[in-house]
């Protein structure tokens, strides 16, 4: 082989069958107008919220609730309470970390977390989409709510114009592309070093051996490029850029802008899993009715002077929320609304935040199709991680257990 | 010594190898001599532990390797039963290997991700600490190397994405950052609720503090250094201690992010220690790797101290100072090791513009060239050999494109006497070099700093020439003289990096082919022909002829190189077994390639191994014995009470496992006995350990050899703090956790995993010891249990003197409730209960403490010893050695004197020269 043909066979032998092959792939990838795929949404409100403004006063009334009777898609929700993660009874700074993971002590110096909910429903789920999850959170912390299969924390996207460039942005692909190119190069380059050594040598048994386990990893490699590269050649979604800017009430636009790009997200289809950190802010913040230190606030004792403007930041929450599920449930989607396939999960890591405690967390499941029962108060405190356990069934993840569970919740039914 | 170990070895080797098997074959001996001193036990259906001899023994194969391993450490026959002869017991050991099963290890395994770091490191000539960065995929498996261990795709990608920001790292495509200065004494903002434990003090911040409420460590920001790219600063602290005690007090240096106003656990890195022992102003370096969007914290550590407001003790830091990034060399020295001698140019903004400067004059050596290297270590000088050049002194930047030109960045030179330094400036402008007008700039420059100076102009020139004018400079002898370590433009405000390119001026294949060969024949540890690098060859030029860039080029042949299954996959393919043999040793030894000695080197295999663990690169290889062998990679796992700790520390926490593996190093490469596992007089302690073992007068946190007397129960691993804690829950000890620990990492006695159908005893500590005794002591009532319980509760009773974290105790200490939320407090929420009970009794021998066990475990020191020759055989081959290797290995056990190094050479020695297959 002189070194035109073979220039000539890397350009185009490696090239083409990588192209054709994406196209199948993109073929594969289309949802077909009458079955739109089923995403998830996990929000955490991380310093919960003021339970006896929460919980519907009537059972089973969320007209009975001082925060959720305004709530316009009230027949696509359940509220349940008296769900709680075990092993956290005092002190739990820090409980967040194990909102999507169920592992207990998060705030011990040397906590080892786990994998959470939604990386494992990416895993499934992630594949079909540019990408495979988003993890949103309020600003850089350096953890939110997703950790990987080590435990690890995944680094969340807090700033609006750049997840927006991210989802939707024209971007400068050009260094992404050039190293998945290199990174192509590189596994042809392995490839041909592969096949010589075979060709030259008699077969010995421990090379051959050794070469198979190679050829085998680097196949699924290559695949992985080819899904990044196909991505990189298909154009985004062309959406216009209309975040809020509202420097009177930046907080509450962040909350707004955030949960406005899942929902473009998810319409989209950009991605089909997204986690939302709502973390905590130490400092003053301003929303209609009131200013204040939220996390002091939330410290407040039972005391009306403090619970009032709490209350407000509250209120505020959940009318972004509601603002939310309304426009997931206006989009028409197959023979329902973007709404019913879409599975939201609105909770907290607190049941109390004043108090620091983690039973009875504050747990909303709306959309995703469910037969839906407004509001669900279990006899005995269950385990949070039953209904993550749950979920992951609904999903057709075939697990017997998932952090602390004990069983499966049974409380979504079709 | 060592020699006395050969002889045995070769002796014995002599007599398994020639004598043994026609030995055998002339007569049935050793089946008469299992006959006569294991049948009385183990004949027919009823025999003890189900294990019928007879019925074996007519076997031609069978796993006998309990049955060896108890007659090797003369467990059996038991104590009260006939001995054999120690010919007897090797006859019989000879036989038992000669009959076992084919064993089927993997020929090959994946190299670990410490492995890949550390080779690739030494490849590049960088120190990136990433592999936290690539997934573990050890699993439950004790070694790193162990051969079970797959390479899975999303290992090979994690490699391929560390590989790639190595390479980056070490030959950036937009340049290296310029190394700068900054000198900060500000605190960022902290929770109001610890700012009492801070004031200002004389010139700085005096920090008084240790734990915060929850117990944490709460460490406070500097602002005004954000290191601008990740590499390897030198921070020097102006510190004292401020107080009348005798004890050092210290810095805890981390990197982290910067939260405002959160008392929580920050997840931060922790750099280094500084110990302050002085009372007046010293300064303190260390270096430390930081990446941006870091910033460096302190926690100061004192136990004078804790929590006083308004506080009059503590540690007076008057300034931080940062200097980085740091290079070796400029340009570094990767690029003559990568690249050889290919003509190397680096690029400043000048040059990125098409300009180009001239001197009023230079002297040899000192060109101008050296202004816009990219250093302040090269500069420019005025000549004063053989004469001296008169003033002006001056030097002019063209701008032959008319590119918009903002300012000018300065630095003096670093080092040097000051001769020269520039004082007085004035820059002009002209659009044809000759006409100048008036000053366009004038100004003063700092001499005794050695960062960068900007000098902005009050608006941007497009002027085809721009003089900058020396009109006064220091001078020790009154010549007129005038040097620059840098001078370049500032050409955009938004690119406030100041960065240099450094590229190879070559485009030809040919110069490609040599770098690409040099580079993979240093990382394959072999001689390559032209058909074998072809594909390397290949992937680099084409590179190169696709954009032109030969360093970027060489940059996707590089990854492809140290991607490959050759470098992924040990043992690679070599040329000759010389090499072969080397790539084995720097990977066990250095957890890397072979450098360039060692591939030169015609030193005999056992002078290699000596010089390779006297390198220092062989701490990679006792850092992983730690973890490995005796379990420290739990060690973050265990976090102990601070209800019953409440003085355990990051401190402590941090040197704990570093004293362990001081010992060890000094085991090995001193070539200690392998008694010293079991006990020593000495350790490697600091104040900050000694403080935690109750020994005086250790001043200072450099971890130094410490004798100790004889009733101090420290000395040998078993009562190191690190084995101590990461054997227990952080709350209560377990002494059947820590009796298997002994028998599994120190005694080898073999254990198999608990038969089906058991309840697990997990007993509690209540506030009864006895109880706890008791609970444990129901082993004894079940023989299932008690067959090897036996074995293994009794070592953890004698530990039961030591606590979670290690440190004495005569009584139990039990939890008590705190009200409301926890707030942390020195003395704890604890009150003490029983009395610790250590007495206990293993193979008939009784002890009643922990200078008991040592004895009677010393009494065995054969066993302790061919146990590390075992474990570290496996740490070497990556599985279990089976009986034939076990053979060879008792043989390397010297019945008197054992010593570290002759064992690990010897194993080296057998693994690496074949005889082992």
């Amino acid at each position: 082989m002189n070194g035109t043909t073979r220039r000539q066979f890397l350009k185009f032998g490696a090239a083409l069958p990588l192209a054709m092959r994406s196209l199948n792939l993109r073929a594969a990838t289309k949802p077909t107008p009458s079955s739109p795929p089923r995403r998830i949404m996990f929000i955490c409100n991380s310093l919960g919220f003021y339970k006896p403004y929460f919980f519907p006063k009537t059972r089973g009334d969320l007209a009975s609730s001082p925060y959720l009777k305004e709530v316009a898609t009230k027949d696509k929700l359940t509220v349940f309470e008296n769900l709680y993660h075990p092993g956290m009874e005092t002190s739990n700074h820090d409980s967040e970390k194990s909102f999507l993971t169920g592992v207990p002590k998060p705030e011990a110096p040397n906590f080892v977390n786990s994998i959470s909910l939604d990386q494992i429903l990416a895993r499934k789920m992630g594949g079909e989409t540019r990408f495979p999850f988003l993890p949103l959170s309020i600003y850089d912390r350096g953890w939110g709510c997703s950790w990987n299969n080590r435990g690890v924390a995944i680094p969340t996207l807090h700033d609006e114009t750049r997840i927006f460039n991210k989802l939707f942005g024209e971007e400068d692909l050009t260094a992404k592309r050039r190293q998945i190119e290199n990174d192509q190069h590189v596994i042809h380059c392995l490839k041909r070093d592969m096949h010589q050594l075979e060709t030259r040598s008699v077969s010995e048994g421990n090379r051959s051996a050794k070469i198979e386990s190679y050829r085998s990893v680097i196949a699924e490699l290559e695949k992985q490029l080819e899904h990044e590269a196909f991505w990189l050649k298909t154009k985004k979604p062309e959406i216009p850029n209309t975040l809020s800017k509202d420097p009177e009430f930046a907080f509450s636009a962040k909350i707004k802008n955030l949960l406005n790009l899942s929902k473009l997200a998810f319409q989209t289809d950009s991605t089909r899993v997204i986690t939302f950190s709502m973390d905590w802010v130490y400092g003053a913040i301003n929303v209609p009715g009131a200013t204040g230190g939220w996390h002091t606030l939330s410290h407040h004792g039972g005391k009306q002077d403090k619970l009032q403007p709490l209350s407000r930041i509250e209120i505020d929450i959940v009318k972004h929320l509601n603002q939310f599920l309304t426009d997931l449930d206006a989009i028409k989607e197959g023979d329902g609304t973007l709404l019913d396939h879409t599975t939201v999960v609105i909770g907290s890591n607190f049941g109390d935040a004043s108090n620091h405690t983690c039973s009875n967390l504050p747990t909303i499941v709306a959309g995703g199709g469910y037969r839906h029962q407004a509001h669900t108060v279990l006899e005995n405190p269950m385990p949070l991680c039953n209904l993550w356990l749950e979920l992951l069934h609904k999903y057709n993840i075939d697990v017997g257990k998932f952090g602390s569970s004990n069983g499966n919740a049974n409380l979504l039914h079709a | 010594m060592a020699r006395r170990v050969i002889i045995v070895v070769t002796y014995y080797m002599l007599g398994v190898v020639f004598f043994g098997p026609h030995k055998l074959l002339q007569a049935n001996e050793p089946k008469q001599l299992f006959k006569h001193y294991c049948i009385d036990c183990h004949e027919g259906p009823s025999a003890e532990a189900n294990l019928d001899v007879v019925a074996l023994l007519i076997r031609s194969h069978f796993d006998a390797t309990l049955i060896f391993e108890n007659v090797a450490s003369g467990k059996m026959p038991p104590a009260d039963a006939g001995q054999p002869s120690n010919e007897e017991r090797r006859e019989m050991l000879t036989w038992l290997a000669d009959r076992q099963a084919e064993s089927k290890q993997n020929s090959f395994r994946r190299i670990s991700r410490h492995e890949f770091v550390y080779s690739v490191n030494d490849l590049l000539g960088t120190k990136l600490d990433l592999a936290g960065r690539i997934p573990e995929d050890r699993g439950t498996r004790d070694f790193d190397s162990d051969r079970r261990i797959q390479l899975s795709h999303e290992m090979l990608g994690s490699y391929f994405a560390v590989a790639g920001d190595m390479l980056d790292h070490a030959l950036p495509a937009d340049g290296f950052i310029s190394e700068q200065t900054w000198v900060t004494s500000k605190l960022k903002d902290s929770h109001q609720t610890y700012n009492i434990y801070v004031r200002d003090y004389k010139d700085g911040v005096l920090f008084s503090w240790t734990r915060a409420n929850n117990g944490n460590s709460y460490s406070f920001f500097y602002d005004n250094f954000d290191p601008p790219g990740a590499g390897w600063y030198e921070l020097t602290f102006d510190a004292a201690k401020v107080g009348d005690f005798k004890e050092d007090v210290s810095i805890q240096v981390h990197a982290g992010k910067y939260y405002y106003a959160d008392d929580r656990p920050q997840p931060q890195r922790l750099l280094d220690v500084i110990s302050v022992g002085n009372s007046e102003l010293e300064s303190k370096s260390i270096r430390v790797f930081l990446r941006p969007g870091e910033n460096v914290s302190v926690h100061c550590y004192s136990k004078h101290n804790f929590r006083n407001e308004n506080p009059q003790q503590g540690t007076y830091i008057r300034q931080m100072k940062a200097h980085g990034p740091l290079q070796d060399q400029w340009p570094p020295s990767r690029y003559g090791m990568l690249f050889g001698d290919l003509p190397v140019e680096m690029k400043g903004n000048l040059q990125k513009i098409g300009g180009s400067i001239t001197v009023s004059s230079f002297q040899q050596g000192m060109e101008k060239e050296n202004m816009q290297d990219g250093s302040n270590r090269t500069f420019w000088h005025t000549r004063f050999k053989p004469t001296l050049a008169k003033p002006p002194h001056f030097v002019i930047l063209k701008n032959p494109n008319e590119r918009p030109i903002k300012g000018l960045s300065y630095a003096t030179w670093s080092g040097g006497n000051g001769n020269g330094q520039i004082e007085k400036f004035e820059v002009y402008t002209s659009e044809d070099g000759n006409n100048w007008g008036e000053p366009f700039v004038t100004g003063n420059l700092e001499t005794r700093l050695a960062n960068e100076q900007p000098i902005p102009f009050h608006e941007a020139t497009t002027s085809r020439f721009v003089k900058f004018l020396a009109t006064q400079s220091f001078s020790l002898d009154g010549r007129s003289l005038a040097s620059i370590g840098k001078l370049d433009v500032v050409v955009s405000l938004t690119d406030d990096l100041q960065k240099t390119r450094v590229s190879i001026v070559s485009d030809r294949s040919e110069d490609m082919q040599q770098v690409i060969r040099r580079f993979t024949e240093r990382a394959f540890s072999s001689k390559l022909t032209d058909v074998e690098l072809e594909p390397y060859f290949d992937v680099a030029t084409h590179a190169l002829e696709r954009d032109g860039d030969f360093v970027q080029a060489a940059k996707v042949g590089f990854k492809a190189v140290i991607c490959s299954h050759r470098f992924l996959l040990a043992p690679g393919e070599h040329s000759s077994q010389q090499l072969s043999q080397k790539a084995e040793l720097a990977r066990i030894l250095w957890l890397s390639i072979p450098d360039a000695e060692l591939q030169r080197s015609t030193a005999s295999l056992r002078d290699q191994i000596a010089w390779m663990i006297a390198d220092e690169r062989s701490d990679r290889m006792i850092e992983s014995l730690c973890n490995q062998w005796l379990n420290l990679r739990s060690w973050n796992s265990v976090s102990p009470s601070l209800k019953l700790y409440p003085r355990y520390d990051d401190l402590l926490d941090h040197y704990l496992p570093l004293e362990t593996q001081a010992y060890l190093a000094h085991l090995i490469r001193e070539n200690q006995p392998t008694s010293h596992l079991i006990d020593s007089d000495y350790s490697f302690l600091n104040q900050r350990l000694a403080q935690h073992y109750g020994i005086d007068e250790i001043i200072g946190q450099q971890l130094r050899k410490v004798s100790f007397k004889p009733d101090v129960p420290r000395g040998g691993l078993l009562t190191m703090g690190s084995i101590l804690k990461v054997t227990t829950d952080g709350f209560d000890t377990s002494p059947i956790l820590r009796g298997a620990w002994i028998s599994k990492n120190l005694v080898g006695v073999p254990v198999s995993p608990p038969p089906e159908n058991v309840k697990a005893i997990e007993p509690e500590h209540g506030d009864d010891a006895a109880s706890l005794r008791e609970q444990i002591e129901q082993h004894k009532s079940n023989e299932a249990c008690y067959a090897c319980h036996k074995s293994i509760d009794p070592y953890g009773f004698a530990l039961e003197s030591f606590d979670s974290t290690g440190q004495w105790r005569d009584k139990y200490r039990t939890e008590t409730p705190h009200k409301g939320t926890f707030l942390f407090r020195l003395n704890g929420y604890y009150r003490l209960t029983t009395a610790v009970d250590t007495a206990g009794e293993i193979d008939d021998q009784k002890f009643t403490d922990i200078f008991g066990l040592k004895k009677l475990l010393l009494s065995g020191n054969r066993k302790i010893a061919y146990n590390f020759a075992r474990k570290f055989f496996e740490y070497v081959n990556g599985y279990e050695p089976d009986m034939k290797q076990r053979l060879a290995l008792l043989a390397m056990i010297d019945q008197d004197d054992c010593r570290m190094k002759d064992l690990v050479t010897e194993v080296l020695v057998y693994s690496l020269s074949g005889d082992s297959q």
